[in-house]
């Protein structure tokens, strides 16, 4: 039984575990939603500490998906459970058509300059660069040449597939359909060539379940980024990066300042420290794996680009064109793929 | 010790228990705070679901029956209702002929094997649903341990397809759920007199006759206690559905996980949440009534 002396001493220090948060708050903190897997670990090991370390800024971290925050914020109307988004480019127009950004002022984040331009704008600042091709184990498959490669045997039988719920499933699937005559909002054909191969295709899965399935032998090519393909690289995998004859795929990352912050201040200073020199060394290096974007910053020899400026030939969609076709292709794909 | 007075056949306190009317009124009082924790924390998002349901845009401005009259005028629809629902009912039918077996195993252990066998049964329990779906991978995968077994007996000379198969799925599926089958099943079953089955065998009755016909009506509410638990449980486990069935295999948690998080459409998202409520809540109804029909057995 507790006694009544023990019973206050653990209400005492469950109220004073209560005030914890308001210290921490005055020393300065800032809530950034952050993809869960290694972009949290990431941002816990290397940015919490250097924002620490700069600004005496506390960064809570929330594990979100993209589409998640989105959801979050929109269902908080007006009271964002976080201070900062971090988002891909389909994801983002909608925050932005749904009024859920602040507009930046580029003047307060001092590491604007070292960003290529185009990589910031009035709603945010990009901080990462994702590229999209195709992956497979050299020891089971050849090197597919592309996408078209994908259908023919031995790839077909080993092929893992992603639906459109991601935004690398969606441009993946894009450029599918472009190789057998479709376009940026015409998916027809890559629906039409995957259901005549559905039969022989190996996975067609979560898209957080993809690593796992390819690691476990259960399918040997699947389209991903060099992200994913040098964090499994490094776990031992056997898993080659291919850049598809039509072109690799890139796309940015972007943080935001959310409409509503209780921090804006310090999701500034969140901003500058991500997009600075050391930040994006450290977040470029193993077990991480980032495209850094920091002029600053050299690129890894493992990516298929000696410099950012090379990746303005790589393939990039329009996801204002996207975002509104995205739930009849979903549904499409649900009807077309079902068992 | 103490004595307690049996309870009455229908369950119901007689006035005279606990002081008539006052102690009832008392009672009803004491219920409140769960009431009204109940009325605020689950009706009434549950009333705001239906409510967003009614509306025919993703914006939530124009009210109408547009999404309903999308989901039930599409066939796909019905097809995903009766797939999770028979997802449902196979998952249920696999707990029972492999967790009935061994909680009539449970019942004939020694206390010390008994100790050990109900640590296995919970055990899973203590897991995350996620650490249990990816060891699901592990195990029925194209290089996994099945498939390496099967092909160095010879048995197969090419891997098996598990993963992303209803049948792969019904096999994760019965070992997560287990716990949830056994554990009532073990609490009833542990409550019957030994002496009735010694009756009936002293009556002549042979050791399947007695389980037929003495242990099985006499568990029958345990039995159903938890057939309702997997059955609600794993027409709703969606990252089991969706990680080891693949996105071939279309339940309805899916359908709501995408239509509320990817596409944002949450007025479709909230009727495709409601039909599973209903269509769970009516297979459940339908075995909480065999159920309450079965405890005659045991209070007859």
């Amino acid at each position: 039984m507790f006694s009544r002396r023990r019973l206050l001493a653990g209400a005492t220090a469950l109220g004073g575990a209560a005030f914890l948060p308001s210290i921490a708050h005055a020393k300065g903190s800032v809530a950034a939603a952050i993809y869960p897997g290694t972009w949290e670990e990431a941002f816990r090991a290397i940015v919490a500490p250097a924002l620490k370390k700069k600004d005496s800024v506390d960064l809570e971290l929330q594990p979100l998906f993209a589409v998640d925050q989105v959801a979050k914020a929109k269902a908080a109307r007006g009271a964002p459970p976080f201070d900062a988004f971090v988002l891909d480019p389909g994801p983002r127009i909608t925050a932005i058509q749904d009024g859920l950004f602040d507009k930046i002022d580029i003047k307060k984040i001092s590491n604007a300059s070292k960003l290529p331009a185009g990589l910031v704008d009035e709603w945010g600042i990009g901080v990462n660069a994702q590229v999209v091709g195709i992956a497979y184990n050299p020891k089971k498959v050849p090197a597919p040449k592309g996408w078209k490669d994908l259908f023919t045997d031995p790839w077909v039988s080993r092929l893992g597939l992603t639906g459109f719920q991601t935004t690398f499933g969606t441009v993946s699937l894009i450029e599918i359909a472009k190789v057998f005559g479709g376009s940026e909002t015409n998916i027809e054909p890559a629906l039409v060539e995957l259901k005549k191969v559905l039969p022989k295709i190996a996975a067609v899965g979560q898209p957080a379940a993809m690593p796992g399935l390819f690691q476990q032998g259960q399918c040997d090519v699947i389209y991903t980024n060099t992200q994913t393909v040098a964090t499994l690289k490094g776990r031992g995998v056997d898993i080659e990066f291919v850049k598809p004859e039509t072109g690799a795929i890139t796309f940015l990352t972007t943080l935001h300042i959310a409409k509503g912050a209780t921090d804006v201040e310090n999701a500034y200073k969140y901003l500058d420290i991500v997009a600075g020199k050391e930040v994006q060394e450290a977040l470029t290096k193993p077990p991480y794996n980032f495209i850094p974007v920091n002029k600053d910053v050299p690129l890894p020899d493992y990516l298929p680009m000696k410099n950012l400026d090379e990746m303005s030939s790589f393939v990039r969609h329009d996801w204002a064109k996207i975002n509104p076709l995205r739930a009849g292709w979903i549904e499409k794909f649900n009807k077309e793929m079902a068992k | 010790m103490r004595t307690m007075t049996p309870p009455s056949p229908d369950g119901a306190t007689s006035p005279a228990d606990g002081g008539g009317k006052r102690s009832v009124l008392a009672e009803w009082q004491l219920a409140l705070p769960l009431a009204l924790a109940f009325a605020s924390i689950f009706l009434a998002p549950l009333l705001m679901l239906v409510g967003v349901s009614f509306f025919n845009d993703d914006k939530i401005t124009q009210p109408g029956f547009g999404q309903w009259a999308k989901f039930l005028g599409d066939p796909f629809s019905y097809k995903v209702i009766a797939d999770t629902m028979l997802l449902g009912l196979k998952t249920v039918c696999a707990t029972i002929v492999i967790g009935y077996p061994l909680a009539l195993i449970y019942l004939d252990a020694s206390p010390r094997l008994q100790k050990v066998l109900i640590f296995i049964i919970v055990m899973p329990l203590l897991l995350s649903v996620v650490v249990r779906t990816f060891a699901w991978i592990v195990v029925l995968g194209r290089e996994g341990v099945v498939n390496t077994l099967l092909m160095q007996f010879g048995i197969i000379s090419e891997p098996l397809r598990l993963l992303q198969t209803e049948l792969g799925l019904v096999i994760s599926l019965t070992q997560i759920e287990m716990p949830l089958m056994l554990l009532p099943l073990i609490s009833v079953m542990s409550r019957l007199d030994p002496n009735l089955r010694d009756a009936s065998s002293a009556l002549g009755a042979s050791r399947w006759r007695t389980l037929f016909k003495v242990i099985v009506p006499l568990s029958m509410p345990g039995l159903v206690a938890g057939c309702l638990l997997v059955f609600a449980s794993s027409t709703t486990a969606f990252i089991s559905q969706t990680v080891i069935g693949g996105v071939r295999l279309i339940y309805l948690p899916l359908l709501i996980w995408q239509q509320s998080l990817v596409v944002f459409n949450w007025p479709f998202a909230a009727v495709v949440s409601l039909t599973l409520l209903v269509s769970v809540l009516t297979v459940v109804s339908a075995l909480s009534y065999l159920g309450r029909r079965s405890g005659g057995y045991v209070h007859g």
